[in-house]
């Protein structure tokens, strides 16, 4: 019998399976958020204390993360920059990347593994010390009151962080410039200017409102169905992340194929 | 007479943030130092650290090939779109695409990914063992933490992440390969053109994969042993990992990066 139930067929079956009730978990949640926003049905204050706590203290690790990332992408341009001597093109080679793909997609990591995680590990407190079941006693609906707030402040946090971080990107890259290529950060700036069009900021900006979603309704997915006390809560945390990023990636491609 | 403000000013806010950085840093390189000082002299438990690798690399195959590969054909549309407004042709968008994907792309993307998968489970496994008191129990008998639970993951990463590392370029290879010659045209051939590579790449290359499946384990494991409170505490333990290892990446990628390019003029 356990031979059978380890076969490669029964352990692809089984994961298809768990993929299909997340899939189909993550559905029905997304549905039933929506029905609550025709009318807005929603706990205010809720609303803007998750808003400063995702957003407001999510600036530094978002501010170091935007730095490192610019920098990192004029260090990867410069071994072209060098091999074709064209330093104009410093400016084309690193915005172009950084707005429309790997800042947004970056950011959107780090703000899964900082909000999205930590949405998990509340939510799922709340789950396995019953506090969720009690709110329902009360007759107060957990979706609005808990879930809604969260998944609104943390699309429109993870929107509003990311032209912040495109910013500073940009920055950490100019000056990476200026100081290992020798690249002015004038000159920086006009091949910036030049090249990208308004249309890739908006692409980025576009594909942020969807890496919202996917954190926000994963995040409280897996917070929402954990099972098991604090290991339970780990599991969840892990399981939310890794969906996350899948997510991210996968939402990623057909975007860019979508919105070139 | 006025009373003491009960909001602390900002000088004591940057200073609370400055201790608690130090402190945690202090507890990063002890944690470090007891890990490296147990795998080179400590006596490995048989069949622990293979066990690990199961755990850490079989595990994530499926993680690393989806992400990975949806990174390489989003990557390759990319950059085709980028390089069609300034030359027409892509014939050198394999040999361009192949020689950051050794530098860079595959380790660091590839290390991100592994953090939140692997540093938020070691995290998550090692905070539950905290909190209901099985650590507390190994140390009662005489074991260290560190040497039980975090050096046959430390040794497991430190394998797994080159060999995770390695099969997820090659699945974003094939699937960028993929994407240019079934959107652009660019035939196979053409693509798969190493003229780019040289020593220096695949050095760096290699030096990523190395820094970072160190870094992972040593940091999340710092994150899990530092575990308080029940439940809640271990939600916060997790998200402090895959935070902090990915950030851990993203650091050590600029050093790397710049010393190699420092170290390899073109």
């Amino acid at each position: 019998m356990s031979d059978a139930a380890d076969s490669l067929p029964a352990r692809v079956g089984r994961a298809t399976f768990g993929i299909a009730e997340v899939l189909g978990g993550v559905a029905l949640l997304a549905a039933r958020l929506v029905r609550r926003l025709f009318p807005p049905r929603l706990d205010g204050p809720e609303l803007l204390r998750n808003l400063y706590k995702m957003g407001v203290r999510s600036l530094p690790i978002v501010a170091v993360t935007a730095l490192f990332v610019g920098a990192i992408m004029v260090i990867q341009a410069g071994v072209l920059i060098r091999r074709f001597g064209a330093e104009g093109l410093l400016g084309w080679g690193a915005g172009f990347a950084t707005v429309r793909e790997v800042g947004p997609i970056l950011i959107a990591l780090m703000f899964s593994g900082r909000v999205g995680a930590n949405n998990t590990a509340e939510l799922g407190t709340m789950t396995v010390t019953e506090q969720i079941d009690a709110l329902s006693t009360l007759a107060i609906d957990p979706l609005s009151y808990l879930i809604l707030p969260r998944c609104i402040a943390m699309v429109s946090m993870l929107f509003v962080l990311t032209i912040f971080g495109d910013v500073l990107a940009l920055v950490g890259a100019a000056y990476t410039g200026w100081g290992l290529l020798g690249v002015s950060v004038a000159t920086f700036t006009n091949g910036l200017v030049e090249a990208v069009r308004v249309w890739d900021l908006a692409t980025g900006l576009i594909k942020s409102v969807l890496f919202g979603g996917i954190i926000a309704l994963s995040s409280s997915y897996y917070g929402l169905t954990v099972k098991g006390g604090a290991p339970g809560v780990g599991k969840a945390v892990n399981g939310s992340v890794v969906a996350s990023a899948t997510g991210i990636l996968v939402t990623d491609y057909f975007s860019t194929y979508v919105l070139q | 007479m006025t009373t003491a403000r009960p909001t602390p000013g900002l000088a004591a806010t940057l200073g609370a943030g400055l201790l608690e950085l130090l402190a945690g840093a202090r507890g990063l390189a002890d944690v470090g130092r007891r890990t490296v000082y147990w795998t080179l002299r400590g006596k490995p438990e048989p069949g622990a650290a293979v066990r690990a690798c199961y755990e850490t690399g079989n595990q994530s195959v499926f993680f690393i090939s989806v992400t990975m590969g949806f990174f390489g054909m989003i990557l390759v549309f990319q950059s085709a779109l980028q390089a069609l407004r300034v030359v027409p042709d892509l014939t050198m968008l394999g040999a361009m695409y192949l020689e950051i994907l050794v530098r860079d792309l595959a380790a660091s993307i590839g290390a991100m990914m592994l953090a939140t998968r692997v540093g938020a489970g070691i995290a998550a496994e090692i905070g539950s063992m905290v909190v209901t008191e099985q650590v507390d129990a190994l140390r009662m008998c005489g074991v260290d933490p560190v040497n039980y639970l975090l050096v046959p993951r430390f040794k497991a990463s430190l394998i797994m992440t080159g060999v995770l590392i390695l099969w997820g370029g090659a699945m974003s290879f094939l699937a960028g390969g993929a994407t240019a010659y079934f959107l652009f045209g660019v035939s196979p051939a053409t693509f798969a053109n190493p003229i780019m590579l040289d020593k220096g790449d695949v050095l760096i290359g290699l030096a990523k994969c190395l820094a970072y499946g160190a870094a992972i384990p040593i940091v999340s494991g710092y994150c899990g042993l530092s575990t308080r409170g029940g439940s809640e505490g271990v939600g916060w333990a997790t998200t402090r990992a895959v935070v902090n290892s990915s950030l851990a990446v993203i650091v050590l990628n600029f050093f790397i990066s710049g010393a190699g390019f420092l170290l390899f003029p073109v």
